[in-house]
């Protein structure tokens, strides 16, 4: 089945580029088994007990009319069980080896006006596409990434998805007529209930009855859905709260788009054509233009060396201690934790001397002792440094600050990096995605960036906002594995952090699949309760125990910004907001980390909403409530931005600014300040600030928070997900 | 007499680089790749020539992901016969594809290979990247 994946446990440790060794895990066979059974098993009692009446009484229509419904149901599921949803084969060695080290943990792309963010797979060994998503469950980068269906123990993606929502309405359709003409049946039989066929047809309209209130809904949901031009990832990580979705084009050509479209390729398992082309030199030479020649004479040969002199400075720093394939040792734990109160002379050393993004590690402590990164901490930082020298530093709000995060520049694959923010987004990134509570990733404070937010849409399919939750230690933009998989848990925006590497990034934990849970409770309550208390020092919440473990509140973000997905911008500005409150008081704060937190943690959602009621009391509720702590997400951007707006004024606005621009979306025009940022978002992304008011991650009411445990999270009619976290 | 031969000329060049190009998502999430010039390739190829290959793929790729009446038909029929007719028919893609892979080995015959140069299929890739490998150029200390 192609729904194996290699089990988190052990599966994804040390994996390398090859197929980890997967673990048989029956249990993830239950619910399929499970369906399957109820399906072909009710239908078939149907069919001997119930149908030969129906077709004496009325007509012989009626049961091949059934029949062709549940065969149409039957071979739905079955493509969805069995087609690969586009899986994207593994890259090769050479594709990355320029990223190595020192490339950005996420690049910015420009679609259709909004910038959208994509990941280091450190699994999968590239950027991930729009839309893609890494599943745990499965071990792969699906293309369009719907989410992983326990029914049907696969993947739902580009390839088949349509099969999937073929499946939903005929089964919907199969239930409604089985209920229906059971019901006429027993109607029929009123006197004779006591007899076998009665009695079957009654169980088989209970479990029918059973079955369809969590069947339509997710029916009903997915129609929105499609309409919308939306993935239930995306839905539920809130990455188009504000509206705007560069990948809808109408909801017609939505529809026909699922429905018409021709089957896409597979990637994997295609056989390869034979290289049939000789290559032999004498190679033909183009003849240079006269420019060119000139151009040639006067170039001094500058611009190669830019390329291999960014990479080497930095190589050289970082080589020492990344070149193994340990994970950097998590940052001392004062430094772990930039943005908290602390001491001030730390903080203010902090600050002065690093790069305004503190270097953030997205590992597990599971993994990791925290006294390992201290060293990584600071040489990313200085690679930070040497590497922002390049780029002007895109980034919205930290212009004064981080050239340090500028991403790579476009140079690299001549994709549109924004710059810092890339660098920085990178560890934040990890963060993020580290997180999943157990997973503690480092450098929590990921927070604030969804990397749905606003416009910019920084996609992190993996719950950046996990990275929320654990202190880790910040990996200064290193990509660090622990984080890659994390399951949704918190979709926090990895944006926080400051710069990861791929190279860190590349320990992948994986943990924990993708499901609605995680992806409906991003951030955990916890984390936006922590957030909420703003930095107030004394906040593990139970679910992070990350946070715990660091005893430090890494993220704390303002609690506004809590609801659901958050814009990196938004969140920065609160971050800002709030250092300007907290430098007053204590010195510690440092926030662009908290940036991070806060924004994007969805706010625990009330348990049992059901995600489709959820979702419509959200979108209208959002928008008038607002966020659900006092300062108001969309209320505190707009206060946030005139502040903002200027230069960062102290270092820790520095800071949080710098981060700001670095999660967030990247805006082509980065304006310096979060204010501008947050224009930005604003007229890009449509009214970005609601955006994390809200959203709850609906369904997830059931969370456990676990430190390291699997979350089950409530989907649309009950459906449960779980999440590994 | 033997016929001897240098080393070298029986082995096949070396890879000197590998330059990649990447999607182009302007446009959302269609097929498309990038048609900005690498710099690697300034000494190797005309920036012209490049540029063609790559807005020939990417109208081809276009032309696999229309939604038109074809892939509406092939949605239909497939419906009907529950599935199945993919056990024996190729889908419009795919049909498409082959005529992308074609259309490279083509480029790669004329073109590319002349100049040390090899187009690797995208598909390969996962349709992320086009691959162009660089081949060292040799001919000068090839002392024949």
């Amino acid at each position: 089945m192609p729904g194996f994946s290699s089990g988190g446990v052990g599966g994804g440790v040390g994996g390398p580029a090859s197929a980890p060794p997967r673990s048989f895990r029956p249990s993830r066979y239950v619910p399929v088994s499970a369906a399957a059974l109820f399906l072909v098993g009710s239908t078939s009692l149907f069919f001997c007990f119930t149908c030969p009446w129906l077709s004496d009484f009325f007509s012989a229509v009626i049961p091949i009319y059934i029949a062709v419904i549940f065969l149409f149901t039957l071979a739905n599921f079955c493509m969805a069980t069995f087609m690969d949803p586009g899986v994207f084969p593994r890259a090769e060695e050479d594709e990355d080896k320029e990223d190595d080290f020192r490339a950005p943990l996420y690049k910015t792309v420009e679609i259709k006006g909004i910038q959208v963010r994509m990941k280091w797979c450190s699994t999968c060994r590239f950027y991930r596409p729009p839309r893609c998503s890494h599943c745990s469950v499965c071990d792969n980068c699906v293309e369009d990434f719907d989410h992983h269906c326990p029914w049907v123990n696969n993947c739902i993606g580009r390839r088949n998805y349509r099969y999937f929502f073929l499946f939903l309405i005929s089964l919907t359709t199969h239930i409604i007529d089985v209920f229906g003409f059971g019901l006429v049946y027993v109607l029929h039989h009123r006197q004779q209930l006591d007899t076998p066929h009665a009695a079957v047809t009654m169980a088989v309209m209970c479990v029918a009855g059973l079955f369809f209130v969590p069947v339509a809904g997710l029916t009903g949901f997915h129609m929105v859905l499609v309409a919308r031009g939306r993935t239930t990832n995306e839905q539920v990580t809130g990455k188009f709260r504000g509206g705007v979705n560069p990948f809808t084009n109408g909801c017609m050509r939505n529809i026909s788009h699922v429905l018409c479209s021709s089957q896409a390729p597979r990637y994997v398992g295609r056989l390869r054509s034979p290289k049939s082309v000789e290559i032999q030199p004498p190679f033909l030479i183009p003849a240079l233009t006269e420019a060119q020649l000139e151009a040639k004479v006067l170039d001094n040969g500058i611009q190669n060396d830019r390329h291999s002199a960014r990479s080497k400075s930095s190589l050289d720093q970082i080589e020492s201690q990344s070149a193994d394939a340990e994970p950097p040792p998590p940052p001392k734990p004062e430094m772990r934790y930039p943005g908290l109160p602390r001491a001030d002379t730390e903080e203010s050393s902090l600050l002065t001397e690093a790069p305004p993004t503190p270097s953030m590690y997205k590992y597990r402590p599971a993994y990791n002792s925290p006294g390992r990164n201290h060293t990584a901490l600071t040489h990313p930082n200085k690679m930070i440094r040497v590497e922002s020298l390049d780029s002007p530093s895109p980034s919205i709000v930290h212009s004064s600050r981080q050239p340090s995060y500028r991403s790579e520049p476009s140079s690299l694959d001549g994709t549109t990096v924004v710059g810092g923010g890339v660098g920085a987004r990178r560890g934040v990134g990890e963060r993020g995605e580290g997180p999943g509570g157990p997973g503690g990733t480092t450098g929590g404070v990921l927070g604030g960036m969804s990397g749905y937010s606003l416009t910019g849409r920084s996609y992190t399919s993996y719950p950046s906002s996990l990275v929320l939750s654990m202190g880790g230690s910040h990996s200064s933009s290193m990509r660090s594995a622990h984080a890659a998989h994390n399951p949704l848990a918190t979709l926090q925006s990895e944006g926080t952090t400051d710069t990861s590497y791929k190279s860190l990034a590349n320990q992948t934990p994986r943990n924990g699949s993708l499901s609605y849970d995680s992806l409906l409770t991003p951030s955990e309550s916890p984390e936006f309760e922590s957030a909420a208390h703003e930095l107030s020092p004394h906040k593990p919440h139970a679910p992070f125990p990350s946070v715990n473990r660091t005893g430090q509140l890494e993220m704390v973000s303002p609690s506004s910004p809590l609801q659901g997905y958050m814009s990196p911008f938004l969140s920065a500005q609160l971050a800002q907001q709030r250092e300007g409150q907290l430098l007053q008081g204590s010195a510690t704060f440092s926030s662009p980390h908290r940036a991070y937190l806060r924004a994007v943690s969805p706010p625990p959602s009330s348990a049992g909403l059901p995600e489709a009621q959820y979702l419509l009391q959200h979108n209208q509720d959002s928008s008038s409530r607002g966020p659900r702590n006092p300062s108001s997400s969309s209320p505190g951007a707009r206060s946030l931005e005139p502040p903002v707006s200027p230069p960062p004024r102290g270092l820790s606005l520095g800071k949080s600014q710098t981060y700001i621009g670095e999660t967030g979306p990247q805006h082509k025009p980065r304006p310096a300040g979060g204010g501008s940022v947050l224009g930005g978002a604003g007229a890009g992304g449509g009214q970005q600030a609601p955006q994390f008011t809200s959203r709850p991650v609906l369904a997830n009411h059931t969370t456990s928070k676990p430190g390291g445990g699997v979350k089950k999270v409530t989907g649309v009619g009950g459906t449960t997900y779980e999440i590994s976290v | 007499m033997a016929e001897t031969h240098s080393l070298q000329d029986l082995q096949q060049p070396g890879v000197s680089s590998k330059v990649f190009v990447q999607r182009d998502y302007s446009s959302g999430t269609i097929c498309k790749f990038q048609t900005k010039f690498p710099s690697d390739l300034e000494s190797r190829l005309d920036k012209q020539q490049f540029e063609e290959t790559i807005q020939t793929l990417n109208n081809l790729y276009a032309e696999a992901e229309k939604l038109g009446g074809k892939s509406y038909l092939e949605g239909c029929l497939a419906c009907l016969t529950a599935y199945t007719i993919f056990l024996c028919m190729e889908t419009h893609y795919e049909k498409v594809l082959k005529k992308i892979t074609r259309y490279i080995k083509d480029q790669n015959e004329k073109i590319y290979a002349p100049r040390g140069l090899l187009l690797t299929d995208p598909i390969e890739r996962g349709l992320r990247v086009v691959e162009i490998t660089i081949f060292e150029d040799r001919s000068v200390g090839s002392g024949r």
